[in-house]
């Protein structure tokens, strides 16, 4: 486990370093050559990584994901949340969020969750609309409602 | 003496001072939500201070700045999460010492530390100023490029058990700092034709990613669904051993001079000055290895380290006009709209306005003694009583608001939730994330600093040591890298002397 | 919401056009600055909206993009709604500069033109021992001396430096150009010693002018500046016709209504003028210059074309 996760790892960090040499190879001057000298260093120590795993004797387990299926959903519930950011509207999203991460995880008390997107959506607000006045993706629903009246 | 007891008087009335209170509460709090930050907050009250009587004004900055550099430190011990670029040093002893039931004990050491660190920072502003700032003078390109090398070398404490994923995490980091225009030349470099790659990725934005996100689905796959009791929060206080306090003190003497030195330099900021003071306090300690296991020093020196950095940064600002950093230029256009030129004259301009500001500094630390810890426990901690399944949307969505208000785009938040994915699984493979954002930070000052000297040297690789200032500094470097690899050869011939 | 839009072009614009103007402005305005927070372009334009705010009677809400010598900010505002409240406050370098070092997204027509709204002038100065001390005399000395002198600019391909480039090429002049951060960053490389000339804005080496600690024989307008005493403006030498300035507009994205525009300059044109934000310009060496619509798109046009030439025979 330990053994190949590391010669995967080397292989990226080589292809990194060749990729970003390769890259550097068009700019201009001084401008290239640090990038340059940069990524075949990126490319030398991924393989040095590599090599220490292959010739490495033992092979410890060791896992990637401790719980595939949460982090699966965690990982696509928050995906989904910053692509909806934008078109829905960030309090809308986030309130959605709060109760719609917690469900898929697995939690049932929906009133709880309700009480705590409530509380902290209002918090957020407080803190960025009204006292920095930061401007934050506009809400769908607001201009449903502008277009209706 | 007569110019800070006038000053003085004008500090401690009504206005500044109920402004230094709220203000440091606040800056406690921006500091300890990860992506929000002193900058923005400063940045906001900018406007205020163009109506506002400027002692009131600069006392918000004040107590904003010092307050945020403590803030950072507690996310950064609760959940390995720092709330701040400048206490991602504070994370590698005070989560594992919060990890072992200290979580109180290591809040009270960064919040004493931050203090003391803030504390000595405004004396020296205070007593030293402009002599210092002339100091700074010396410090040209070449200078700048060793510095930057220096802080580099720190990088060895953070290495973990495999020093070449180590390296190989501080080139990384230096690669993805030659993101976007290069200022020397005007190349765009790995940009693939993405305008908004031009000004390179946000160090806030990649540190948020990388180092929240994986707490966060760590959490998700704990799926606590009841929450801690009271109880089990273990907040108890350990009670410091004997002589443990005393114990810190040689390491906040020696992150406050640190700190104090990074500071007076522009453009090297508080984030550099954590990392040094802790690499210092490993390099002094009788056991290095206990350094990253909870060692109460760590945290000292790392907060200390970064506290010390915030009036210092002032020096070169007040004294010569010239901004250290984002914060020293917000206050100075702040100066500027009340009709003051910065520069040398400033100190005989208004002695009110700036002795009192130089207080403000002063005190606002005085306050963290006060305010910080109860802020810690009584407010922050208590989060951790929510069920874990209700902490990980919360704390996403601070984080993805904190990103999206610093260039108001969503596609930064993309850039994080990456950069977070990519923190988790190298993580998982030993892979340290420390040297990627120390890299990002120090790489263009190196690169900027090395080129801008060969411009002005025509080329002549020479000059980067024979100038007097720089050959010192090329000589601590090589001091600083080699001592550890002394001390270690010196530790294994002992037992075998034995 | 663009159904409604659509539907007002469709009708008589005209008519519609004023109830629309009416209602403008009922909530907060966005303004984008395509510089940091702190600086000077951040500083006029927080002032000059705290005046606006209470003009207009609406909010507005400042967003800074710094990044890429200002073609970040432009890059993204431009493709902000045209509907008045979306505005973008700038100096001319990211429209006028940037575009002839940069590979950028942009163009002039990217953004309709409002107002501009104050100008200075870059200035070139030395220690007090330098050699020489007026105009002529300097560049003179800069001629004799090719390759010898450093001069400090505020990034490669800025407007400062191709301000001063074109004065050296009228005159011949070969001098090391050493790019910076800004002119906080210059300012203290030429304080130590480690650049012979700084070159960037007035009011960051007035304090020293001031104190006898530097001189400046030369500043980039054509006229003198009255806050630098000994310094020749470009006329006094001969060389009107090389006149670059650093002056700031307000600008809104591509198509913005004729009626908001105008709208917007006029009370733009008040706010500068006002005598509070007169004399916050006049602390940072800077005067009040209105320049509204179309003749500020001419201006920036003309701009761009006589900076086009320098940047071609300097081969960035």
């Amino acid at each position: 486990m330990e053994k190949r996760q590391d010669i995967v790892l080397g292989l990226i960090f080589v292809g990194i370093g060749i990729f970003a040499a390769w890259m550097a190879t068009s700019y201009k001057g001084a401008s290239g050559t640090y990038p340059m000298v940069l990524g075949l260093v990126l490319t030398l120590l991924g393989a040095t990584v590599s090599i220490k795993a292959l010739r490495q004797p033992t092979d410890q387990p060791r896992a990637l994901v401790n719980a595939p299926a949460k982090l699966g959903t965690a990982a696509l519930v928050s995906a989904i949340y910053v692509a909806l950011v934008i078109p829905l509207g960030f309090y809308t999203a986030s309130f959605l969020l709060v109760l719609a991460m917690p469900l898929a995880l697995g939690f049932r008390r929906l009133v709880y969750a309700l009480t705590v997107a409530a509380v902290f959506m209002s918090l957020i607000y407080l803190v960025f609309s009204v006292l920095l006045e930061k401007p934050l993706p506009r809400e769908l629903i607001l201009s449903l409602n502008a277009v209706g009246g | 003496m007569e110019f800070y007891t006038n000053a003085l008087s004008h500090v401690l009335s009504f206005g500044p001072l109920t402004a230094m209170i709220g203000a440091t509460l606040l800056g406690v709090f921006i500091g300890a939500l990860p992506g929000l930050n002193p900058v923005m907050a400063i940045a906001l009250l900018l406007p205020l201070t163009y109506s506002m009587d400027p002692l009131v004004a600069l006392a918000m900055v004040a107590g904003i700045y010092n307050g945020s550099m403590y803030g950072g430190a507690i996310p950064a011990i609760l959940l390995r999460i720092p709330g701040t670029p400048a206490s991602i040093a504070t994370t590698f002893d005070g989560f594992p010492m919060a990890d072992r039931g200290e979580a109180s004990k290591a809040l009270k050491i960064a919040c004493w530390s931050s203090a003391i660190g803030g504390i000595a920072s405004a004396i020296a502003l205070m007593t030293m100023g402009p002599m210092l700032a002339r100091v700074t003078l010396f410090f040209g390109p070449a200078e700048y490029f060793w510095i930057a090398i220096f802080g580099m070398a720190s990088v060895a404490v953070m290495v973990g058990s495999d020093p070449v994923k180590g390296i190989m995490a501080a080139v990384l980091g230096l690669l993805i700092g030659t993101i976007g225009i290069d200022n020397l030349s005007g190349q765009a470099r790995f940009t693939f034709g993405q305008t908004w790659l031009l000004g390179g990725l946000d160090l806030i934005v990649v540190l948020v990613g990388l180092y929240a996100l994986p707490p966060v689905l760590q959490l998700a796959e704990k799926c606590d669904l009841k929450g801690l009791s009271a109880a089990q929060l273990k907040l108890a206080d350990v009670p410091f051993k004997k002589g443990e306090i005393r114990g810190l003190i040689p390491t906040w003497l020696r992150a406050s001079g640190i700190g104090i030195g990074v500071g007076i330099l522009p453009g090297a900021g508080g984030n550099i000055a954590a990392f040094l003071s802790y690499n210092a306090a490993k390099n002094a300690s009788d056991d290095p290895s206990s350094f990253g296991k909870g060692n109460p020093q760590g945290v000292a020196a790392a907060e200390c380290g970064n506290n010390a950095d915030n009036a210092a940064s002032m020096i070169p600002a007040l004294a010569l006009g010239i901004p250290g950093n984002v914060v020293a230029a917000l206050v100075l256009s702040a100066l500027t709209i009340h009709g003051l030129q910065p520069g040398p004259q400033l100190f005989h301009q208004n002695p009110t306005l700036v002795g009192g500001f130089m207080m403000e500094m002063l005190i606002t630390s005085v306050l963290i003694f006060a305010l910080g810890g109860a802020v810690a426990t009584r407010v922050f901690a208590q989060f951790q009583r929510l069920p874990g399944v209700l902490l990980v949307p919360t704390i996403l969505i601070l984080m993805c608001v904190g990103v999206y208000v610093i260039n108001g785009r969503a596609i930064d938040l993309w850039v994080m939730l990456a950069a977070g994915f990519a923190g988790y699984f190298l993580e998982k493979v030993n892979f340290p994330l420390a040297p990627v954002i120390l890299g990002m930070i120090l790489g263009p000052m190196a690169e900027q600093s090395v080129r801008r000297a060969l411009l002005i040297s025509r080329g002549d690789m020479t000059e980067l040591v024979t100038r007097p200032i720089s050959a010192v500094l090329a000589a601590v470097t090589v001091l600083v890298i080699v001592w550890p690899l002394v001390k270690m050869v010196r530790r294994r011939r002992k037992p075998a002397e034995q | 919401m663009t159904l409604k839009a659509t539907f007002i072009g469709l009708t008589a614009a005209a008519a519609m056009a004023a109830p629309a103007f009416a209602e403008y402005p009922d909530r907060t305005i966005e303004l984008t600055i395509p510089a940091g927070a702190g600086g000077g372009t951040d500083t006029s334009a927080r002032k000059l909206a705290l005046l606006l705010e209470e003009k207009l009677g609406t909010s507005i809400a400042i967003l800074n993009v710094g990044g890429g010598g200002g073609s970040v900010g432009a890059s993204q505002f431009m493709q902000a709604k045209p509907d008045g409240y979306a505005l973008f406050a700038t100096w001319n370098s990211p429209l006028t500069t940037v575009p002839q070092v940069q590979d950028v997204a942009y163009s002039l027509d990217s953004f309709t033109p409002i107002a501009s709204t104050s100008e200075t002038a870059y200035t070139l100065c030395v220690k007090a021992d330098f050699p020489v001390t007026t105009g002529a005399d300097f560049l003179a000395e800069l001629e004799a001396n090719p390759g010898k002198y450093t001069y400090g600019n505020d990034g490669i391909g800025g407007t400062m430096q191709l301000a001063a480039e074109r004065i050296f090429q009228a005159k011949g002049i070969d001098a090391v150009a050493i790019p910076f951060g800004g002119a906080g960053e210059t300012l203290q490389n030429f304080l130590g010693g480690h650049v012979d000339i700084y070159g960037g804005s007035i009011s960051t080496v007035l304090p020293y002018v001031e104190s006898g600690e530097a001189k400046c024989p030369i500043v980039t307008s054509a006229a003198d500046v009255p806050a630098l005493e000994g310094a020749s403006g470009l006329e006094a030498l001969g060389l009107a016709d090389k006149e670059t300035l650093l002056w700031r507009a307000i600008l809104g994205p591509k198509d913005m209504d004729p009626a908001v525009v105008e709208m917007l300059a006029n009370v733009i044109d008040e706010a500068v003028n006002d005598p509070s934000y007169v004399e916050f310009l006049a602390t940072k060496g800077e005067v009040p210059n209105v320049v509204k619509g179309d003749a500020l798109g001419a201006r920036l046009q003309s701009e761009y074309d006589a900076l086009a030439e320098v940047s071609k025979a300097l081969g960035l």
